[in-house]
């Protein structure tokens, strides 16, 4: 294809290899005129601008000339470094051999010969530099004259050796390509003459016998240093032939095909396969001088070519200079260019219209005009695909960071018989080794389930403070005692402040171990109302754990004789109102005069409404700091706290969301405090709002927040977030007992990306179990398809495919899901799981899925909770709802699936506001804190782990029995014998919409099921400690309660105002008989929403139910004094907690037989020993198990007693 | 720290290697070579099984290119003898679908567009020409032509991803987000050149000048979310240069050097997730570049013959074997 075309007649040289542009000089031709008889000369330099498609080439700089020129070469000598510049050389046909910088040539023009010489006596017409020495240049003319000249020295050439006899016209030299020192010369007679110049003589001379070979040409192999071609000009034998200097007697080769005596011949560089020849026979040739064969034929000119030249720069470029007088510049690669070229063939049609057909003494062959014909014949490239384009080497990136490469090792110089081995590789590239190693790290952590001791290592290997603070806090979420230990964290240390609480109330306190004495916590509260001690604060932490009920029964009894006082002063109207039971008046004037315990203390024997109104009076009236927060105690308004407290008081307001919160509101007020926090924007508080959104188990705010002022765009930092947020994400789950669906967007975003770099770096299975479950979106499902199919076999288990369409494929391709499991599958361990039941089916909307999975099995509930998509355990696949093949890898789950049927009815409180409070890690816990331990039950610590199978093992294999660790008893096999126990487990399963919290994004840490809640039926171990949820809500604490909270499942809140946290009473006989048992009215009124539906008593404790209401009724009928008939008609109310503790079989045995003793002393009416029994279970017993309701039995008993009933 | 691990040594070939490319999930490996003929192996966990071995080339191929496999099993294939010939599995046999003669040369790089506008080829010849092939179906191709797209030759094609730049990821589901057809290309006359589609019609773009020799190969970076677009050229040169562009309309384009390298670099390869470049040079050498937090490029490995792990690895096999 003609690229460049210009109306020269000249001999031309192109611009070295190295230098940019691609420049072509041309000089004026000898002995050659053009079409305009111009007699003048000049070297011109053209710039070839390829990207300008016309055929003009750009004139760059002229000089004139006094001669014109028999051949020109461009070396390298005197290049700069951009690989501009270097020198042209002219043999001129005087003899003059003249040096040039083209350089100034485009420039001024000025000092552009920079060396002449007419060492030479005729026409220079051979000129050759040497591809080593790029000084030395070879030149020829007549008279067998062969200078070499070096640029470095111009005026004194040497010669090669003693001049060849007979005296011919040199027509050519050539360097040789391989070896520096020969130089080959040739003569039109035919002859070649090697030398060498080391010896300074020739060493070989070549010719055949024919006598017809007129050498025009001759050129080195460009690789094989003995070989060369001679081309003959002769009409007679227009060959080529090609010799090999090892065997000299006769050619090696024949190139025939030309017609007419060749003219010019060249050998390209960058193929040693491709050797140009042009010939009298208007042909331009391109040989394969290895096979001989013609690979491309020029469609040219109808005139001949004198010189061809391969572009050294771009090798599929070369220039022809044709008799015509023009210099065209064709690639060999095919193409056509119709549009120019119909244009310079008018051009060139005028041109020729207008000459005179003078002859001018040159062979000039009879000239034709062209015809102005449309050229649109398609030019066809080299039949041989030119070594160029051949690209040798490659690499390219494939899925999963594997890496293709292959290469082609260059092929010898000569054809070898052997062929040369090529090979494809494929390696996995992986380029985050850190990265890595912690995300295997995680993994084993994931997997193993030993989040405590991956927590430990992070704070061990924190680099910061804060980074120290924030793993202190997830590892705290997967202890027993969370809140207590957040508390700690935070800088409240329950034993150290009631040490400092001793020494300011100035008594040698002895802590007992599980907190403050109701008595010095009942003075404690005294002062608070009373002297607004400083040290409030801190007694309004630790004073939650006084139960109301203990506090009271702490009130002075035994005063001894004293004076009741009717003066008409303040005094005197006080005992004057209280002796008329006009309590209202007996307060107001108490709080009047400021007597603010006195006040309280009536109120709460004057009833619960007088009792709310005191306080409101008395917190509406104190304005300092400590006010605020008790009245936030004492009201249970949080809200106001961590909406308007100081920033800097963070820390403060969050202990006291983790010691008070309600479990509803915990969460909704730590992201509150969270958020104020995060909206600093500061990096500080953003970390303080991280605590926060930990505490609160919020893990979209966490990623949230997190973003905010880390960066999670390295894979290092990355992997920083995902770490928090698996370990928040598992304590969350083990809390919960199911699975922990994340749709926050953000997240899944960052998952994404995590995952995309884990399958980057080969991690594909690693990659699959990050990727949330039940996304849509289109770039997680497609990376979701990816790494399944990419895995190939291995990924069986795994996620069914989102096979595109294709229909072919899945006949082709076994189904990954029908696979059997491998058994090295890895357990997925985070994946977010929760499958809504509506959820579609895992397609990229953009693709039409190929399989759209028939079911799941029967007996899953729709909304069946979700395993980690991309485990490969076979027992996991059937968890998923819409996957394809259920059959194999049902059946581990068949055991679970009773347990979603013990319906609404197994839960007594199955509404909602129980489930979003009450987690079973902390329930449990609640049970077995009590000091003294009771033998059956459960040693602190040991519940939360016992529900691992079915909270945190969520890579655990699902029959629980094979659960490793597991306290597998408690809930196998007698599980549906339970009949309405509520199985733990169901929890996940649990198919009631209204308790389940949606595990959306917003809510995933906070809402625990309602169902989790339920503590471990009776029968399998010791009796829970946690009473029945409604009870729970109201009832008085223990101290230790709150402790054993977990952020997200804080404890209930007291009722009435006084600390949630009581008094942890050992031996309940304790109590004060006929202690007012007031607040526990609240309570009480809440009781009936939450009684949702009642079950029956067991049997056999009906006799319980039938003695105590008889003994209630008998003390009804007997009581005269309206307290006392108040206090019966509570404890009727209150036993109702018993029944329902009764009803759900929650009561350990330890508890029932207590109470079946208590009820045959009752019968009895042997009341003493009623309570002496009664002082033995609670003694021994969990408080807060029971603490609904043995304090109203001891003190329907003492009444029963004291009436004698 | 930077591993490479030889999972697989394949086929022992006689005949020049050209290319060869893993599919979408990298469970199948194309090859092209000298002896005009593809082959596709299925090499799932490790394997080696040959299973197609398509002839239809009258020429050297010099590359394959898998399209989407939501489109089905898809394989384009170009070659010196100027044809493009799209490959095709139907009920596991692979047959041709579609032969493009077009070209007027050599056909140098097939490159298939993003997924999201469907079966698009794009073509690059050294007859100057990119030849773009639209699938319309049922049997039919819709041919577009940008003649003289590089002089003497267009040696690379490859496809922007389908991200309006400027914009995140996240598009918004259920509308299919206005995306503008661009591709890249180098060739012969040295330049990297732009193309989009307007109305139809495929316009240039913009021309990127750095280069002092062919551009070999051309590679449009993967998105990765970010706004930034990133091309990687490479060179007879010996250069290699990452152009990137941060202005949404897509026009400020500036160049950094990667290396300058002693020989011709054949080949850029991006990382699915766009971080790092495999370059493969004409010492037969790959290397792979990572842009650190600074944005300097730096060499993590060389992944060549007779050094790393790679070849070692290797050596092992062909001992074990």
């Amino acid at each position: 294809m003609r690229l460049k075309e210009i109306q020269r007649t000249a001999h031309q040289a192109w611009s070295p290899a190295g230098h940019h542009p691609i420049y072509l000089a041309l000089g004026t031709s000898a002995q050659q005129l053009d079409a305009s008889f111009n007699t003048t000369a000049a070297l011109e330099i053209f710039e070839m601008d390829f990207s300008d498609p016309s055929l003009d080439m750009e004139l760059k700089g002229s000089l004139p000339t006094s001669n014109r020129l028999h051949s020109i070469v461009w070396v390298n000598f005197g290049m700069g470094a951009d690989g501009t510049g270097g020198r042209l050389v002219g043999g001129s046909e005087n003899g003059t051999l003249t040096v040039y910088n083209p350089e100034d040539i485009m420039t001024s023009g000025a000092d552009a010969i920079v060396g002449q010489s007419d060492k030479h006596t005729g026409p220079v017409r051979a000129l050759d530099f040497n591809p080593f020495q790029n000084n030395l240049l070879a030149s020829g003319a007549n008279d067998s004259e062969i200078y070499i000249w070096d640029l470095n020295n111009f005026s004194s050439p040497m010669t090669p050796g003693a001049k060849t006899q007979p005296a011919e016209d040199i027509s050519v030299v050539s360097w040789n390509r391989q070896v520096q020192h020969i130089l080959a010369s040739a003569n039109p007679s035919g002859k070649a003459v090697v030398w060498d110049l080391r010896k300074n003589e020739p060493i070989i001379k070549i010719s055949d016998h024919s006598n017809r070979m007129h050498c025009s040409g001759m050129l080195w192999h460009p690789d094989v240093a003995t070989q060369l071609v001679l081309a003959s000009e002769d009409d007679r034998l227009p060959v080529i032939q090609m010799w090999d200097l090892r065997f000299a007697t006769s050619p090696l080769k024949v190139l025939e095909n030309h017609t007419r005596g060749i003219l010019s011949i060249s050998w390209s560089q960058a193929d040693p396969e491709l050797l140009l020849s042009s010939a009298k026979d208007n042909r331009i040739l391109c040989w394969n001088p290895n096979t001989g064969e013609v690979i491309y034929e020029l469609p040219t000119t109808n005139q001949w070519c004198f010189d061809v030249q391969w572009c050294p720069r771009n090798p599929a470029l070369l220039s022809a200079a044709s008799f015509d007088g023009r210099i065209t510049v064709y690639s060999v690669m095919g193409g056509s260019l119709t549009a120019q070229q119909q244009s310079t063939v008018d051009k060139i049609s005028s041109s020729f219209d207008a000459m005179d057909p003078f002859g001018t003494g040159q062979t000039l062959p009879p000239l034709q005009v062209p015809q102005p014909t449309a050229q649109t014949t398609i030019i066809p490239p080299l039949k041989k695909p030119p070594k160029w384009v051949r690209r040798p080497v490659g690499a390219s990136f494939a899925f999963g960071g594997k890496l293709v490469t292959f290469e082609n090792p260059k092929p010898p110089p000569v054809q070898s018989p052997q062929p040369v081995p090529r090979h494809v590789f494929m390696s996995q590239v992986t380029t985050e080794t850190e990265f890595l190693q912690r995300s295997r790290e995680l993994q084993a952590a994931l997997q193993s389930g030993s989040f405590n001791n991956y927590c430990q290592t992070k704070i061990q290997t924190a680099k910061s403070d804060a980074e120290q603070d924030i793993w202190k806090f997830l590892l705290v979420n997967f202890e027993d005692e969370a809140r207590i230990k957040f508390l700690r964290l935070l800088g409240f240390s329950k034993d150290e402040l009631e040490t400092k609480i001793s020494k300011c109330l100035g008594k040698n306190f002895q802590p007992n171990g599980h907190g403050v004495d109701a008595k010095d916590l009942a003075e404690k509260m005294l002062q608070l109302s009373t002297e607004r001690s400083d040290d409030a604060t801190g007694a309004a932490g630790t004073s939650g754990s006084v139960s109301p009920s203990d506090f009271f029964s702490q009130t002075p009894k035994d005063n001894a004789n004293f004076q009741i006082p009717v003066t008409c002063d303040t005094d005197g109207l006080i005992s004057q109102a209280l002796l008329v039971g006009n309590f209202e008046g007996a307060v107001d004037l108490c709080l009047n005069d400021g007597r603010y315990a006195e006040a309280i203390l009536l109120a709460i024997s004057g009833g619960e409404e007088l009792l709310k109104k005191t306080q409101q009076k008395y917190l509406s009236k104190q304005k300092n700091n400590i006010s605020m927060l008790i009245s936030s105690v004492v009201t249970q308004n949080w809200k106001d706290i961590v909406e308007s407290c100081e920033l800097d008081n963070w820390k403060e307001a969050l202990a006291a969301l983790l010691t008070y919160a309600h479990p509803e509101d915990f969460a909704r007020l730590c992201d509150t405090l969270g958020g104020r926090l995060e909206c600093e924007r500061t990096e500080k508080r953003c970390l303080q709002a991280c605590l926060c959104y930990i505490c609160s188990g919020n893990i979209e705010k966490l990623v949230e927040c997190w973003a905010v002022h880390r960066d999670c765009s390295s894979p290092l930092g990355l992997e920083d977030l995902v770490e928090k947020v698996m370990m928040l994400r598992k304590s969350i789950e083990r809390l919960r007992n199911s699975e922990v669906a994340v749709q926050s967007p953000i997240l899944a975003e960052k998952l994404t990306r995590y995952a995309g770099i884990l399958a980057a770096e080969g991690s594909l299975s690693t990659a699959m179990s990050y990727l949330p479950e039940n996304s849509e979106q289109p770039g997680i499902t497609m990376l979701k398809d990816r790494l399944f199919h990419a895995q190939g076999e291995s990924a069986v288990g795994q996620q069914p495919p989102n096979s595109y369409n294709r229909p072919n494929v899945s006949t082709a391709k076994p189904t990954p899901a029908a696979q059997t499991p491998a058994p090295k599958a890895q357990i997925m361990p985070p994946a977010p799981s929760q499958v809504a039941p509506q959820q579609q089916p895992q397609v990229p909307s953009l693709f039409t899925p190929q399989v759209v999975p028939a079911n799941t099995g029967p007996g899953l509930p729709p909304s069946s909770h979700v395993l980690p998509p991309s485990a490969p355990r076979p027992t996991m696949r059937p968890s998923y709802p819409q996957h394809p093949a259920p059959a194999p890898g049902f059946l581990p789950h068949q055991p679970f699936q009773p347990q979603p049927m013990p319906g609404p009815s197994a839960f007594p409180p199955p509404g909602p506001p129980m489930s979003a409070a009450n987690l079973p890690g902390p329930l449990l816990q609640s049970s077995t804190s009590p000091p003294g331990g009771m033998p059956p039950m459960p040693s602190p610590g040991v519940p939360p782990t016992s529900f691992m199978p079915s909270t945190s093992l969520p890579s655990g294999p699902m029959p629980p029995s094979s659960q490793p660790g597991a306290p597998v008893p408690m809930y196998p096999g007698g599980l549906h014998s339970q009949g309405p126990v509520p199985p733990m487990a169901a929890g996940p399963y649990n198919p009631m919409g209204s308790g389940y919290p949606q595990g959306g994004p917003g809510a995933p840490a906070v809402k625990p099921f309602p169902t989790t809640a339920v503590p471990p039926p009776p029968s399998t171990g010791p009796q829970e400690g946690w009473n029945d949820p409604p009870a729970v809500r109201g009832g008085p604490r223990k101290k230790k309660v709150p402790d054993n909270y977990t952020p997200p499942a804080p404890i209930t809140a007291p009722v009435m105002g006084f600390p949630a946290e009581a008094p942890q009473h050992h031996d309940h006989a304790q109590v004060p008989p006929g202690a007012p048992q007031e607040p526990s009215v609240q309570l009480l009124q809440q009781l009936p929403a939450e009684r949702v539906e009642q079950k029956e008593i067991p049997a056999e404790h009906m006799v319980l139910k039938s003695t105590f209401d008889s003994l209630v009724q008998r003390c009804q009928l007997a009581a005269g004094d309206p307290q006392t008939k108040r206090k019966l008609d509570d404890a009727a109310k209150r036993l109702g907690y018993l029944y329902d503790k009764l009803r759900d079989q929650s009561l350990s045995p330890n508890i029932l037989n207590g109470l079946h003793e208590i009820s045959r002393c009752v019968a009895s009416q042997n009341y003493q020993r009623g309570l002496e029994v009664h002082t033995q279970v609670v003694s021994s017993s969990n408080f807060s198990e029971i603490s609904a309701f043995m304090p109203i039995l001891k003190v329907v008993m003492t009444i029963a007693n004291r009436l004698g009933v | 720290n930077y591993l490479f691990a030889c999972l697989a040594q394949y086929f022992t070939v006689t005949e020049f290697q050209h290319d060869a490319q893993m599919d979408y999930y990298g469970t199948r490996l194309a090859t092209c070579s000298s002896d005009r003929t593809v082959k596709i192996f299925d090499v799932r966990n490790g394997g080696q099984i040959l299973v197609a071995d398509l002839r239809g080339h009258e020429g050297p191929v010099w590359q394959v290119a898998w399209a989407h496999p939501m489109f089905g099993n898809i394989l384009a294939s170009c070659s010196y003898d100027r044809k493009v010939i799209v490959w095709k599995e139907e009920n596991g046999a692979w047959d041709k679908m579609y032969e493009y003669t077009g070209h007027e040369s050599s056909v140098n790089s097939v490159c298939w567009g993003p997924y999201d506008f469907g079966l698009i080829l794009a073509c690059g010849s050294s007859d100057g020409a990119i030849s773009l092939l639209t699938f319309t179906g049922d049997q039919q191709w819709d041919v577009k032509k940008i003649s003289n797209a590089h002089t003497i030759g267009c040696n690379a094609v490859s496809w922007a991803p389908a991200v309006v730049p400027g914009s995140l990821i996240d598009q918004p589901t259920g509308q299919k987000p206005n995306y503008v057809k661009r591709f890249v290309s180098g060739g012969c006359d040295n330049l990297v050149k732009l193309w989009k589609e307007e109305e139809g019609q495929w316009k240039e773009d913009q021309k990127l000048e750095a280069h002092s020799d062919w551009v070999r190969d051309v590679g449009w970076a993967p998105s990765i979310g970010l706004p930034t677009s990133t091309i990687a050229s490479c060179s007879q040169d010996g250069r290699v240069f990452i152009w990137t562009c941060d202005d949404p309309a897509g026009n400020t384009w500036s160049a950094k050097l990667l290396h300058k390298f002693n020989d011709v670099v054949w080949h850029v390869s991006w990382s699915i997730t766009g971080n790092i470049l495999a370059v493969s040079g004409g010492d037969n050498k790959v290397t792979l570049w990572k842009e650190s937090m600074d944005g300097q490029w730096a060499c993590i490995s060389d992944v060549s013959k007779g050094q790393g792990a790679v070849s070692t690895i290797t050596d092992t096999q062909q001992n074990e074997q």
